[in-house]
């Protein structure tokens, strides 16, 4: 079945892009260019993933993501960023988007990720895995609560494979494990990325920006 | 300022409710409020008049009705403490005065009579007040002059330094905008000029886009925490990558962890990296190349990788010395060592390796 998808985007030339990349990879069930637009047309529509542009002209992705959450938690956020600072990409991850991915990936991949965000899995590109390699540094120990602010070394691993530029199956023919354990690795970093309290995290994002 | 809310309230009343509203929008208990308000009828009724003042503001809104009988009591509560009458009609003429010179919120209107008018009769009050005092006169007088003119000037003055401000701010506006509008005149609108006029080939537009987009960033987001080019590896790594996919029209991916400053050794693997991403963008057939760079306390890691056609090694003629020359030797000069990862058909990806010197 294929995945019914809305389109959260303010520009109008990407929109079409992506349309005509996705193709009939995906249905695309609804279009919106603003907070305001997008908020009741996705608890209208109520579909499995929402492709979200972390900027919009009246405010930002988490918004669209807090609004929608407590009505429709079955929705899935991809958000989708073409030069954003690492601050708001971090908010929408923390809001609970379920992936970020910078708007030159190709739609074969577009596709693939929006597969894999409406099965519940996370998509991280290469340049976040680098990032939040970097938030969570080795061997810097912060205090708080180490389940949610280590990554374990397999993580950091799978993170580092992602960040050079390789897919979940080469990830998985790499390391010999299966791709469901790549998926369940990124997911449960996703899920660190969400709940740490590593004040790193903000202090690096309010550096440093995502490009 | 906002005021505390106030509304008579027929709960509790005992004439129209006007104390047992104060009491409430206060918070104090009605019984002292009564009390202030009997204390204040005795002086000369003024309390009175003060009770109808606010009963009117409350009940009809009436500005002008309310603002009398507020004066009429100020005047009876003045005569009551014991001031003379010439003492009292002047200080009820400033008053006069003034609340007409900044009626509507404190704004001095220098183009309307009214404002003119309200300052000849505060005049006109200051001088029977400081005239009927005799003696005192001549010490009263400079602090008095001074505290008038500083009274009706003041929000004149005030105003004046904010207009004063916002003209700053809009000039600021202006060379700032200015000052962009030549940024993109130089860098964005050249390249849309030269995509035109290469319209007809893609490889090349695409280059120009993707070189631009890099630019804008760099200057938008100013995200290269050690500043400029020479500055810092990954700053470095990202202009090798630009002239790379300028020069051969692919697509470098950068992605990183950690950044450090440029010294001989790692300026030696910039080098690297950028023969590395040269040979996969001219040999490996793939559009795009993907490189991360790591930087940890004691070595720095470059990934350069392409899904391309990848190679044999032992089948490279031994004259194609790029890879052995520039990419091996060259950081094993500066203390490091590559590898490389490749076979027929798999791509390939090159690992640079630099343990960092302890500072």
């Amino acid at each position: 079945m294929k995945r019914r998808v809305v389109l959260v985007d303010d520009h109008s030339l990407f929109l079409a892009g992506v349309r005509a990349e996705l193709g009939d990879a995906v249905e695309i069930v609804g279009e919106a260019g603003s907070v305001t637009d997008a908020v009741p047309l996705i608890k209208e529509l109520d579909p499995d993933v929402v492709l979200l542009d972390v900027h919009l002209a009246d405010g930002t992705g988490d918004t669209i993501i807090n609004a929608v959450s407590p009505e429709r938690p079955g929705v899935r956020f991809l958000a989708l960023s073409v030069s954003d600072a690492a601050e708001d990409v971090i908010s929408v991850i923390r809001a609970g988007a379920r992936g970020y991915v910078t708007k030159t990936i190709s739609g074969d991949e577009l596709a693939a990720a929006i597969d894999r965000v409406a099965a519940g899995d996370a998509v991280f590109s290469p340049r976040l895995a680098g990032f939040v390699l970097d938030a969570f540094r080795a061997g810097e120990h912060v205090g708080g609560d180490a389940e949610v602010d280590e990554l374990t070394p397999r993580e950091r691993e799978v993170l580092q494979l992602i960040a050079r530029g390789y897919m979940y199956k080469e990830i998985a023919a790499r390391l010999s494990i299966s791709v469901k354990t790549v998926e369940s690795h990124v997911s449960s970093v996703l899920r660190k990325l969400q709940l740490s309290t590593r004040h790193e995290l903000t202090r690096w994002a309010t550096q440093h920006r995502l490009v | 300022m906002p005021l505390p809310a106030f509304a008579p309230r027929a709960e509790g009343r005992v004439i129209a409710g006007v104390c047992a509203g104060i009491a409430q929008a206060l918070d104090v208990d009605v019984t002292l409020v009564r009390l202030v308000f009997a204390l204040l009828a005795l002086a000369g009724g003024a309390g009175i008049l003060l009770y109808l003042a606010l009963w009117a503001y409350a009940t009809w809104k009436a500005k002008w009705l309310w603002a009398a009988l507020v004066l009429a009591a100020g005047v009876l509560l003045l005569h009551a403490v014991g001031l003379s009458e010439r003492a009292v009609a002047g200080i009820a003429l400033v008053a006069v005065g003034l609340a007409f010179a900044w009626r509507d919120g404190g704004k001095f209107r220098l183009d309307t009579p009214l404002s003119y008018g309200g300052l000849a009769v505060a005049a006109a009050g200051a001088v029977l007040l400081l005239g009927g005092e005799g003696g005192t006169t001549a010490l009263l007088a400079p602090g008095a002059v001074a505290g008038a003119l500083l009274l009706i000037a003041g929000p004149w003055l005030w105003r004046l330094a904010l207009e004063r401000d916002a003209e700053r701010a809009a000039r600021i506006r202006t060379e700032e905008r200015s000052e962009v509008a030549a940024r993109v005149h130089d860098s964005v609108l050249q390249t849309l000029a030269l995509i035109q006029r290469h319209s007809s080939e893609p490889r090349r537009v695409a280059a120009l886009a993707r070189r631009q987009e890099r630019e804008l960033r760099g200057w938008l987001y100013e995200d290269r925490p050690l500043g400029d080019d020479e500055a810092s590896l990954v700053a470095a790594l990202s202009a090798a990558a630009a002239d790379v996919e300028e020069l051969h029209g692919v697509r470098v991916e950068l992605a990183s962890a950690g950044d450090c400053a440029i010294d001989d050794e790692s300026g030696a693997l910039v080098l690297a990296a950028r023969e590395a991403m040269t040979n996969a963008a001219k040999f490996s057939g793939a559009d795009e190349i993907d490189v991360y760079a790591e930087v940890s306390g004691d070595a720095i890691s470059v990934f350069v990788r392409d899904r391309g056609s990848g190679f044999d090694r032992s089948a490279v003629p031994t004259d194609r010395r790029g890879l052995t020359e520039s990419i091996e030797r060259r950081l094993e000069r500066a203390g490091g060592r590559a590898a490389v990862l490749t076979a027929p058909g798999e791509g390939t990806e090159v690992e640079l390796h630099l343990p960092r010197r302890q500072a």
